[in-house]
């Protein structure tokens, strides 16, 4: 049984194909530096908690008040001290020219206004340009300087409603757990797509694809003969970036290791399904990779990958639920941080499989009949 | 050269020296890891001189355009091009590749104009050498036409056309004319030898040997050395060998008898070479030899038709050169599984009465407009050898892909081995060989790995497959260098792997489209010994290609024109069915003379053959007078004339050229 396999015409087809992989060391680069660096970069780079943020404080009052308000601001790590001055000038320049995010000015009646309960204005610039930091930073000042006010009055009285927030899965809120498996999705995506499509267009490119419509081969054999090393290799991928995510980012494994591979699997048919359509729509491996890069750029955007879904408007939320990344990045992020299995995710699964299905099926079938 | 040095090749070298060589080379070495592609090798190139590189597949040829051409850096030894290095005389190259290296999605406008917004060429030069270098090449009434719609020939003119843009004072041609058919190949060197007149120093490589007799001078080139330089006159004084032109009813059987002569080395036989229709006897002392050839063949039975003495060619110099080398690739048979059917004819069985393999009736294919094939019948029996010949273009290729399923047909019955309907079954596949026109291998394998993967995909069982893999092997004489990417191997080479990878699931039906082009002359001649015996053992074979004496060893062959099969039968009855008589001359200036005498005849009378020229005329005793004294007028001294038999050459040249005119001609 074994040996007859070995002496297929299938056999002979995945052997060739295993041989020219080998041999292509691009290949083999393509699918493990890219997406290392770019787990690596979408990991650290990006993240959208501020921290640090350049304070400059100019202090008339000079008072322990004042100084426990600027104590309060930094106490979190949120605000750095960047600079003390007493010209509100030089504090404006400074945020103009953008040395500076926050710029604080404490009046020199602060403390006197403090004691005689009246309220004591304190002036904030805050560099606008970047305004998700800057809302973010008024938000926090309004926090602290409310906390503050809190304290200061009763700092023993009861506050009547507190809110007690425990955050699930990620109780650290580590952006890094959303954002890993958001970007293996992203990853399986574009080099599944690439690597397949070139392998597909390539036979074309060279001519040799007559060659092989003349020997006795069927077209899904050559086909299918295509599939399987890409399939293992980009199982390879997924193995890959996962590694990275638990080593580097200390993403959390909670769920079923043999559910995320097989899912993973069929995710990984849905990219090789993109690639080999593409292949039949081009004429060349040039034209093959541009067009991918159209193809991927909308699908990542619209994932949830990187942006929430929840934070598109109403067409693109439900524009999303056709893009087979969306699905596959709830179910890693579902098993990954959540532990959860089927029962939670199978509407995913179910939308994961009918693309996977009919990709591969349009694909091959289109591929087919363009051999024919 | 300096070992052969004759007299005459000195008092010539002395006669050089008084020039300035414009290309010189000294111990020039050129390795790819191991492999030393080149080992020292020195020439000079003098300016309007038409300089010739030959040699087998791999002897370096196309490493020493490479450095010339500045792409590509010499490992050590001193190039020299117009005074530079070739990387800085590059404007002055005009270097034209193996493979088409045109924009095929752009017209001929604008590829000129490509090249020349390239090479600065500005607008009023443009114009002027547009039109005078579309003019020499026949192209000028077809400016708007893509470069990918056009012939092999005419994209190759082109080429020439870009090439020639900025004016260079050097042309390298690698192989140009490969894959083109015989009239193109001469109409492309009859515009070499214009420019040459005009001064253009050209360097050119050609697997086509009577086309390099048009040479000033010819270099050997073998295994990475060059083994002799001169003129063809200073290298058929070197080789000391006369030729007999020996004509019998049964070539094969001829060459049986003679062979023992030649290898006994007691007669005054030194090689004997089959060419076509005719077999080539060198020999030291042709008065001699002559009648012992004749008792030879008569002791055997066999009819002599004609024994006629002669120079030899550049083809019989190259040869023996190659044998002496002893790098005469060596015929083995295919060995076979042993076959329970009996479907499949043997051998000696008459191939008439085998049954029939591959037939088209009316085969029609239209792209849009334009009909490639416009009804063509076929009938290719068991055993039978069928040659598809014509010009490029003339739809052979398209036929070919119709005939094994590749290419709906837009009309007409296909009938292959019996079956009508699906062509392409996969039963039926495994029963075909196909060897496409492009390189069919993955360049990106080694080569054994190639052989493995086509011994799979065609299940030949695994009992077997080594012996086929070593059987290609040896016949390419790659033995021991198996492991080598095949994207490495000399573009001939690659056709013999092609060849045998095609072969190795012993096909009943076998389509070889042009298997020989580009390959050098003694492993052409194994190629066929190995088709013959394919056709032996039953298959059916059709090929094609545009060496026409090769192809006198079909059984049956068509002369495809425009679509249209406009001849066919065997090829003594193709050449019996030739009109007027042919004449060969030899003259002082063949150039000269073959464009003087189209200026007399219609165009298609004339055509040269190496060294010599064909006259085809309808009353030689009226009409050769004439020809002679407008020879004499012109000072071009006739040195010989005979008259000869039509060659397929011939044959080909005049019907093409005829039917292109609008005359038909049908036998059987």
């Amino acid at each position: 049984m074994l040996r007859q396999f070995f002496a297929s015409r299938f056999w002979a087809l995945v052997r060739k194909e295993v041989n020219q992989i080998v041999r292509n060391k691009q290949l083999l680069i393509m699918l493990i530096v890219p997406p290392t660096l770019q787990l690596l970069i979408y990991g650290f780079a990006l993240n959208p908690d501020v921290h640090h943020l350049k304070l400059g404080v100019v202090d008339y009052a000079q008072t322990a008040d004042s100084r426990e308000l600027v104590a309060a601001l930094t106490e979190n790590r949120i605000f750095d001290v960047e600079m003390v001055t007493f010209d509100e000038s030089v504090l404006a320049r400074q945020v103009e020219t953008g040395k500076l995010t926050v710029g604080m000015v404490i009046p020199p009646k602060f403390s006197r206004d403090l004691a005689g309960d009246r309220p004591s204005p304190i002036q904030f610039f805050i560099d606008g340009v970047d305004a998700n930091t800057a809302g973010i930073a008024s938000g926090y000042i309004r926090q602290i300087v409310q906390q503050f006010n809190q304290q200061y009055l009763s700092p023993n009285m009861r506050v009547p409603i507190s809110t007690q927030v425990i955050f699930l899965y990620n109780q650290g809120l580590t952006s890094s757990w959303f954002f890993v498996p958001g970007v293996m999705g992203l990853v399986l995506t574009l080099i599944g797509s690439i690597v397949s499509s070139i392998t597909v267009i390539r036979e074309k490119d060279t001519g040799t694809l007559e060659q092989l419509l003349m020997t006795p081969s069927e077209a899904w054999e050559i086909s299918l003969s295509k599939v399987v090393p890409l399939f293992v290799l980009l199982m390879g991928d997924v193995l890959l970036a996962l590694t990275i995510g638990r080593l580097i980012f200390n993403v959390p494994f909670r769920g079923n290791f043999l559910l995320f591979m097989v899912l993973s699997g069929l995710y990984v048919f849905v990219g090789i399904g993109v690639g080999i359509m593409l292949a039949t729509l081009c004429q060349s491996q040039q034209q093959v990779v541009l067009t991918t890069f159209f193809i991927n750029l909308p699908m990542v955007q619209l994932s949830g990958a990187i942006a929430p879904i929840e934070t598109m408007p109403k067409f693109f939320q439900y524009l999303s639920i056709v893009n087979p990344l969306r699905h596959y990045i709830a179910i890693v992020r579902g098993i990954l941080l959540k532990g959860v299995g089927l029962e939670a995710l199978w509407l995913h699964v179910l939308a994961l499989a009918v693309f996977a299905i009919g990709l591969l099926a349009i694909s091959t079938n289109r591929f087919r009949n363009q051999l024919n | 050269m300096v070992r052969n040095a004759s007299p005459t090749a000195i008092a010539l070298q002395a006669q050089d020296a008084a020039r300035v060589p414009l290309i010189q080379v000294r111990d020039l070495r050129k390795n790819y890891g191991a492999l030393a592609a080149l080992q020292g090798i020195s020439f000079e190139v003098y300016p309007g001189e038409v300089f010739g590189l030959i040699g087998p597949d791999g002897a370096g040829k196309t490493t020493t355009f490479h450095i010339l051409g500045g792409v590509m850096e010499a490992s050590s030894g001193m190039v020299d091009v117009l005074g530079q290095k070739p990387r800085n005389a590059r404007l002055n190259i005009g270097y034209l590749t193996q493979q088409f290296s045109l924009y095929l999605d752009l017209s001929i406008d604008e590829n000129l104009r490509y090249v020349a917004g390239l090479r600065r060429v500005n607008e009023a030069d443009l114009q002027q050498r547009r039109e005078k270098y579309l003019a020499l090449m026949g192209l000028e009434q077809i400016g708007g036409r893509l470069a990918g719609q056009l012939s092999g020939g005419m994209k190759q003119k082109l080429a020439l056309c870009c090439a020639l843009m900025p004016q260079p004072q050097i042309l390298l041609l690698d192989e140009p004319t490969t894959g083109v058919d015989p009239v193109s190949r001469r109409e492309f060197w009859d515009v070499l030898a214009t420019l040459a007149s005009e001064g253009m120093t050209i360097v050119v490589a050609t697997p086509y040997l009577d086309e390099a007799e048009r040479c000033h001078r010819i270099a050997l080139m073998y295994d990475g050395q060059i083994n002799e330089v001169g003129t063809l006159k200073q290298l058929r004084l070197n080789l000391g060998l006369q030729r007999l032109e020996v004509r019998t009813e049964d070539i094969p059987a001829t060459e049986q008898v003679l062979m023992p002569l030649v290898e006994k080395q007691t007669a005054d036989l030194v090689d004997v070479q089959m060419f076509g229709d005719r077999l080539d006897v060198l020999v030291k002392d042709p008065t001699q030899a002559e009648p012992e050839v004749r008792r030879a063949i008569a002791e055997q039975g066999i009819v002599c038709q004609s024994i006629q003495q002669s120079e030899v060619t550049l083809e019989n110099v190259f040869v023996t050169r190659l044998r002496q080398q002893g790098s005469d690739p060596p015929f083995i048979p295919l060995p076979r599984r042993v076959r329970t059917d009996s479907q499949v004819m043997r051998s000696n069985g008459d191939v008439r009465s085998a049954p029939v393999a591959i037939q088209a009736r009316q085969l029609r294919k239209t792209f849009g407009t334009f009909q490639a094939v416009k009804g063509v019948d076929l009938e290719i029996r068991y055993g039978e050898i069928y040659g598809l010949l014509g010009a490029n273009g003339a739809g052979k290729t398209t036929t070919i892909k119709m005939l094994c399923g590749l290419l709906p047909a837009s009309g007409g019955e296909i009938a292959l081995a019996g079956q009508t309907k699906n062509l392409r079954s996969r039963e039926l596949r495994k029963r075909i060989g196909y060897m496409s026109q492009k390189f069919t291998l993955y360049d990106d394998l080694s080569v054994v790995e190639n052989l493995k993967f086509y011994c799979g995909v065609y299940e030949v069982p695994t009992g077997y497959r080594q012996q086929k893999i070593d059987w290609v092997l040896e016949i390419c004489g790659l033995q021991g260098q198996e492991n080598m990417l095949t994207g490495r191997l000399p573009g001939g080479w690659k056709q013999r792997v092609a060849f045998g990878a095609s072969v190795m699931h012993e096909p009943e039906i076998l389509f070889l489209d042009e298997p020989t082009s580009g390959v050098d002359p003694l492993a052409r001649r194994q190629f066929w010994r190995l088709i013959n015996n394919l056709a032996q053992q039953g298959t059916a074979v059709l090929v094609t290609t545009h060496y026409l004496e090769e192809a006198e060893q079909c059984n049956r062959m068509g002369f495809m024109v425009a679509g249209e099969v406009v001849i066919q039968g065997s090829p003594s009855q193709i050449k019996a069915a030739q009109p007027g008589q042919l004449i060969e001359l030899r003259v002082d200036q063949t150039q000269r003379a073959s464009s003087l005498l189209k200026t007399q005849l219609e165009s298609w009378r004339v055509s040269i053959f190496g060294d010599r020229l064909h006259v085809v005329l309808d009353q030689p005793e009226r009409e050769l007078p004439k020809l002679q004294s407008v020879l004499a007028a012109a000072e071009i001294q006739l040195l010989a004339q005979r008259v000869v038999p039509f060659s397929l050459e011939d044959a080909f040249i005049s019907v093409v050229q005829r039917t292109e005119m609008g005359t038909k001609h049908r036998v059987d």
